[in-house]
């Protein structure tokens, strides 16, 4: 059962569409209430349920295979020695 | 967030170079991932994170110790991208954002068909795939997917650091995530996933 207040629910009373609920969660931009509020409503809804797993797999792979590129350690020495140089 | 606009702080030498040691450089490997995934090409990376770090301790005193460093690097980082490296191509990418809001804001949206992609064929991508679709989306779509999924940043942020309003970010980040999984799945299928 979801609770009574969906914490979803724009300023102006409109409800939101699930589609919006959906990007506030895969954008990582929920609140923790709208996060168990969601849990609960996937429950109920197959599409949202589909879209999640597959958007929350594509986020997680691109974590993993896309944040990997380490600066050179040359480069930190470099800026280091022009803002000696800078400073001379 | 100007460079030049900011209200001015005064440090010390000494404070100058505690903010630039303990503020700016522990976001290095996150900037030099942000400028590689923008030019895709590691001498250009190099040269843009350091152009961004001379910028910074440069304009050191409009950056107000203690606040959001990240993305103040972050914006520095893009704008010099935007002023200095993208100039260079010949003709930059431009993408129809009236219409990418027009489709958000629409009431149709949730009926549009989006790409139908299964967690099962992702899970066989080893990683040049998914490089592969970002590195291919238009840099104003990959840079929010960088921005949001990589670094973290809320939409507030992500506003700043681009300069667009709120709604826009939203809307943009949510083209590029159709456009990534619409690319993810021609792979899929070449893969023989072929209900990807």
């Amino acid at each position: 059962m979801a609770p009574l207040y969906n914490p979803f629910i724009h300023d102006d009373g409109k409800k939101p569409t699930c589609m919006e609920m959906l990007q506030l969660i895969v954008d990582n931009q929920a609140t923790d209430e709208q996060r168990t509020y969601f849990k609960q409503h996937m429950d109920n809804c197959l599409p949202c349920y589909k879209k999640y797993n597959v958007d929350m797999a594509v986020s997680e792979l691109l974590k993993e295979k896309c944040s990997g590129e380490n600066c050179p350690d040359d480069l930190v020495a470099q800026i280091k020695s022009k803002i000696k140089m800078m400073n001379a | 967030m100007e460079l030049e606009d900011a209200p001015r702080q005064h440090y010390t030498e000494n404070e100058k170079q505690d903010i630039f040691n303990q503020e700016f450089m522990p976001h290095i490997h996150s900037m030099y991932n942000f400028g590689y995934r923008l030019t895709l090409d590691r001498d250009d990376a190099k040269d843009l994170v350091q152009d961004t770090y001379l910028k910074a301790y440069r304009f050191i005193e409009s950056f107000q110790k203690g606040t959001n460093a990240k993305a103040w690097l972050f914006r520095i980082l893009k704008n010099s991208f935007i002023n200095d490296y993208r100039k260079r191509s010949k003709e930059p990418n431009k993408i129809d954002y009236q219409e990418v809001e027009t489709y958000y804001n629409s009431e149709e949206v949730d009926r549009q068909i989006t790409p139908d992609l299964r967690v099962e064929s992702l899970k066989d991508m080893i990683g040049d795939e998914i490089s592969n679709a970002l590195n291919s989306l238009d840099v104003d779509f990959r840079t929010v997917i960088i921005l949001c999924d990589l670094e973290g940043f809320k939409y507030e942020e992500m506003a700043k650091i681009l300069d667009i309003p709120i709604g826009t970010v939203r809307s943009r980040l949510h083209r590029a995530r159709n456009l990534l999984k619409e690319k993810l799945k021609s792979y899929a299928k070449s893969m023989g996933y072929n209900n990807a």
